[in-house]
């Protein structure tokens, strides 16, 4: 064989993942659907109507109000103070209290739920190696971890927008609707997340006890605790500023969170101060986002030392 | 009984520093100890009592009652008594906003992968190295304009097109496409600059150009974990784009308000189950690509 | 194809406050083959990488074929480094590329971006024969389109040195090729890169931990100790006072 035929003999025999490949392939069919089915037209935005609209919203509506009367850019300080005592710090203050509670109520139920949830101590007898199984109690182990699954994802595979709208109607017009409904959403979230981390937390101290006699909830109370916890708390920092993110709209429900005032402004047609209040929510989340990288480094207990880049430098 | 006076080795002294108590409280419980102080910071400034959760409204408990009881039965058909003939089946509405739902949201998301790779690139420490103070400077301009991108949710970029616009469904598109290319962008650059470097130093040492050991070695490597963060971004455009019908975009979120608001909770059930069903399959076949290309 | 030369004087590297070589002094003629030896931590990398062109003495200077590389511009020091075949400790591949595409990038200093980015997607028939011979000599061919991160340390070795060799390079720099396989592929290896050396009229640079390997393999061993040249010469004259001295253990000093 020559060498040209030996290159295409092992080209043809070459390792193909036939799942990637479908995958790609099914996406990038789904995406060209996507844009040729007609529910949109992306063209349509730009076309001489639509620019008017545009140039009019940036020219006109979007323009602080007293601009739009003749005031110098100046005289503002009047309209940004109106806007932020107004209601902008007190709606700024509400979404940020309903993101906090929300996280924390969402963090306590996801620590209850995640250890039902992980397959490596929802077993028979868990974290001992070669064990005979006894087909019963295996089973039960078994069913109890996939309905908590099977409960986590109903929690999280719905959106908290919609259990809000949900929730608003069952609890009336305050802000339990909305942190119950950031809550339960998260919970299904750090739930499953948590459970993975204790799966993947390595088995050796929780084996020792085991092997010492220790039962179940000793295991969990004395090995896992600690183990998952600053794993835990770095998913639980991650997911605050997600939920500052969205507690900012679910005020559009009725709360009055920022998302009231947005939705309020444009029905007063009011866009500058529409405007004003998603710049604000904007910062609130920025705010939020460094709090969480801050919050997760303390977690870590780290900066990046200048030794290990040092090594980087010497390898 | 101090350690000291145990006295197997009397010849060699306890370290002073190996008595000392700990601190009570570790960097663990501090933090345990601050999220619950501000957790009762935020009830109290939300005013909230559980009172409001009781006997405040027994309206609301009845409504509870029949809304989660209605999640055993989902509808197959519409649960209006009068349905004008000619209607559609109602699964196939179902169905209907289930690929609205898709559509938009995939349609979202492949704008927002073009502006999450092209940002993320650009945005990536790897890619300005040695690049001096102008790359760094504009390296922070483009994290600048990645955090206003995704700081504003997409619920808020849609008002904001709707009211410069006018309404339009496509206006739902770069609503999503915006804020999901943002998060694409920033997690996308960290993935770069986490992606190990000694692949690209081996290419430095062959004489390769920046450019060159970024595309050919930065790149590859973090490309598995990148198309695995991408598609669970997919996932949520989905949830976001079912919640936009609530906004008047024809996807699952219209067609669940109409039927809450008419108080078909049956109805809602089956629009909530299909929705369920799509993020699970989405969740099943990422979880699959996963475990065979990130190790 | 010329083999290259190298003459060291003087040379002192610092990492911030660290001081990795001290005062270097090497003479390299175009084709010989050197084994470096000491112990870790002694430079031996850093030795390598100032010979490579990748980092550049805090004093002293390094000429390389008779040109000092502190006064090339950066495509001209690039064209240096494209004339070195480096073989990392670890290998440094891209793990999920396939294996011929490792060895096509060791092509890239010679190549435009584009022209490397086809080379990479789109491999040329040429470049295709060229890579599966290589890996055919270094004893993996069957290996040409399998992922790299699916082959053993010993393979990946192999894929290594074949991307350095794909450089056509004039002299070949070896990191610890032997690192990570066990004694009887380290003989092995080490055969593969002498002659692999011999047959392409390349200057052969390796560094080792294995004294032995080093005495078979190579008709000169340099040895260093924290920074220093203390050994330097055929193996034959190399007593057992010399090694005793590159390996002592400084009093209180570990590692």
């Amino acid at each position: 064989m020559s060498a040209a035929e030996r290159v295409s003999a092992l080209r043809r025999a070459r390792p193909r993942n036939r799942l990637l490949r479908g995958s790609l392939l099914a996406l990038a069919v789904l995406t060209s659907y996507s844009w040729f089915a007609g529910d949109f037209d992306l063209a349509e935005l730009f076309n001489a109507q639509r620019s008017g609209n545009l140039a009019r919203f940036l020219s006109v509506d979007a323009m602080p109000r007293p601009l739009r009367d003749g005031a110098e850019p100046g005289e503002l300080s009047g309209w940004f103070s109106e806007q932020w005592s107004g209601r902008g710090l007190e709606a700024a203050g509400l979404s940020l209290a309903i993101a906090v509670l929300a996280i924390v109520l969402a963090g306590a139920a996801a620590a209850l739920l995640s250890p039902f949830a992980a397959r490596t101590l929802m077993i028979c007898d868990p974290y001992v190696p070669h064990t005979r199984h006894n087909r019963a109690c295996h089973i039960g182990w078994r069913a109890l971890c996939s309905v908590t699954r099977l409960f986590a994802v109903l929690l999280r595979a719905i959106p908290e927008y919609v259990w809000a709208f949900v929730l608003l109607a069952i609890f009336g017009p305050n802000a339990w609707p909305a942190v119950l409904a950031l809550a339960i959403h998260n919970a299904g979230i750090l739930g499953r997340l948590g459970a993975e981390t204790i799966e993947n937390l390595p088995p050796g101290p929780m084996a020792a006890m085991r092997a010492a006699g220790a039962e179940r909830r000793h295991i969990a109370a004395a090995a896992l605790f600690p183990l998952a916890l600053p794993r835990f708390l770095l998913l639980f920092f991650y997911r605050f500023e997600t939920c500052v993110r969205e507690s900012t709209v679910l005020g559009m429900l009725g709360v009055l969170s920022l998302g009231y005032w947005v939705n309020e402004a444009r029905a007063r047609l009011r866009y500058d101060e529409l405007l004003f209040l998603v710049a604000l929510g904007a910062l609130l989340v920025m705010a939020a986002d460094i709090a969480s990288q801050l919050a997760r480094k303390f977690v870590r207990g780290e900066g990046r030392s200048n030794s290990s880049r040092l090594d980087e430098q010497l390898a | 009984m101090s350690v000291r006076s145990i006295g197997w080795n009397p010849v060699m002294k306890t370290d002073p520093r190996i008595l000392r108590r700990p601190p009570p409280l570790g960097r663990r419980g501090l933090i345990l100890l601050l999220i619950v102080a501000a957790a009762v910071f935020a009830w109290q400034g939300l005013g909230l009592s559980l009172g409001q959760l009781g006997a405040g409204n027994g309206g609301g408990w009845s409504l509870a009652g029949d809304f989660f009881g209605a999640a055993l039965s989902p509808a197959l058909h519409y649960e209006a008594e009068l349905v004008p003939a000619g209607t559609t089946h109602f699964l196939l509405r179902v169905l209907e906003s289930v690929r609205a739902t898709v559509v938009f949201a995939a349609a979202g998301m492949s704008l927002a992968l073009v502006l999450g790779l092209v940002l993320g690139c650009l945005a990536s420490e790897a890619w300005w190295e040695g690049s001096g103070r102008i790359g760094t400077s504009l390296r922070w301009v483009l994290r600048a304009l990645i955090v206003m991108m995704r700081s504003v949710h997409e619920l808020l970029w849609a008002v904001v097109f709707l009211a410069a616009f006018g309404a339009a469904p496509a206006t739902a598109v770069i609503a999503i496409a915006l804020p999901f290319g943002g998060t694409l962008a920033k997690v996308f650059s960290e993935m770069i600059d986490e992606a190990p470097r000694r692949p690209s130093q081996a290419l430095l040492a062959l004489g390769a150009t920046p450019a060159q050991r970024f595309l050919f070695s930065l790149l590859p490597s973090a490309a598995p974990d990148m198309a695995s963060y991408a598609f669970y971004r997919f996932e949520c455009a989905v949830r976001s784009a079912a919640v936009m019908g609530f906004f008047g975009i024809p996807t699952l979120g219209y067609f669940l308000k109409l039927s809450f608001e008419n108080l078909h909770f049956r109805e809602v059930w089956t629009y909530l189950y299909a929705l369920i069903a799509v993020v699970l399959l989405l969740e099943g076949w990422s979880a699959l690509l996963r475990r065979r290309f990130v190790a | 194809m010329a083999a290259a030369s190298f003459m060291l004087r003087g040379v002192e590297v610092r990492f911030g406050g660290t001081q990795v070589l001290r005062e270097v002094d090497l003479d390299v003629v175009a084709g010989e083959r050197i084994a470096l030896v000491g112990p870790s931590g002694a430079g031996k990398t850093t030795l390598l990488r100032v010979l490579n062109g990748v980092v550049q003495p805090t004093a002293g200077h390094g000429l390389m074929d008779g040109t000092d590389l502190s006064s090339l511009r950066p495509g001209e020091l690039r064209a240096w480094r494209a004339r070195v075949g480096f073989v990392p400790q670890d290998h440094a591949l891209v793990p999920n590329l396939r294996v011929v595409q490792n060895v096509v990038s060791g092509r890239l200093g010679r190549r435009g971006f584009w022209s490397a980015a086809r080379s990479l997607a789109f491999p040329t028939r040429s470049d295709l024969e060229a890579a599966h011979a290589l890996l055919e000599r270094v004893g993996i061919e069957e290996k040409l389109y399998a992922r790299t991160d699916t082959l053993s340390g010993g393979q990946q070795q192999r894929v290594a040195i074949a991307r350095a060799l794909f450089q056509e390079p004039d002299a070949l720099l070896a990191d610890e090729p032997v690192a990570s396989v066990d004694p009887a592929r380290a003989r092995d290896l080490i055969r593969l890169l002498t002659e692999l050396a011999e047959e392409r009229g390349l200057t052969l640079i390796a560094s080792l931990h294995d004294l032995a390997l080093a005495r078979e393999f190579f008709p000169r061993v340099i040895g260093l100790r924290a920074g220093r040249k203390v050994v330097d010469g055929r193996p034959a004259s190399l007593n057992e006072e010399d090694v005793r001295a590159l390996y002592r253990l400084e009093p209180g000093h570990e590692d």
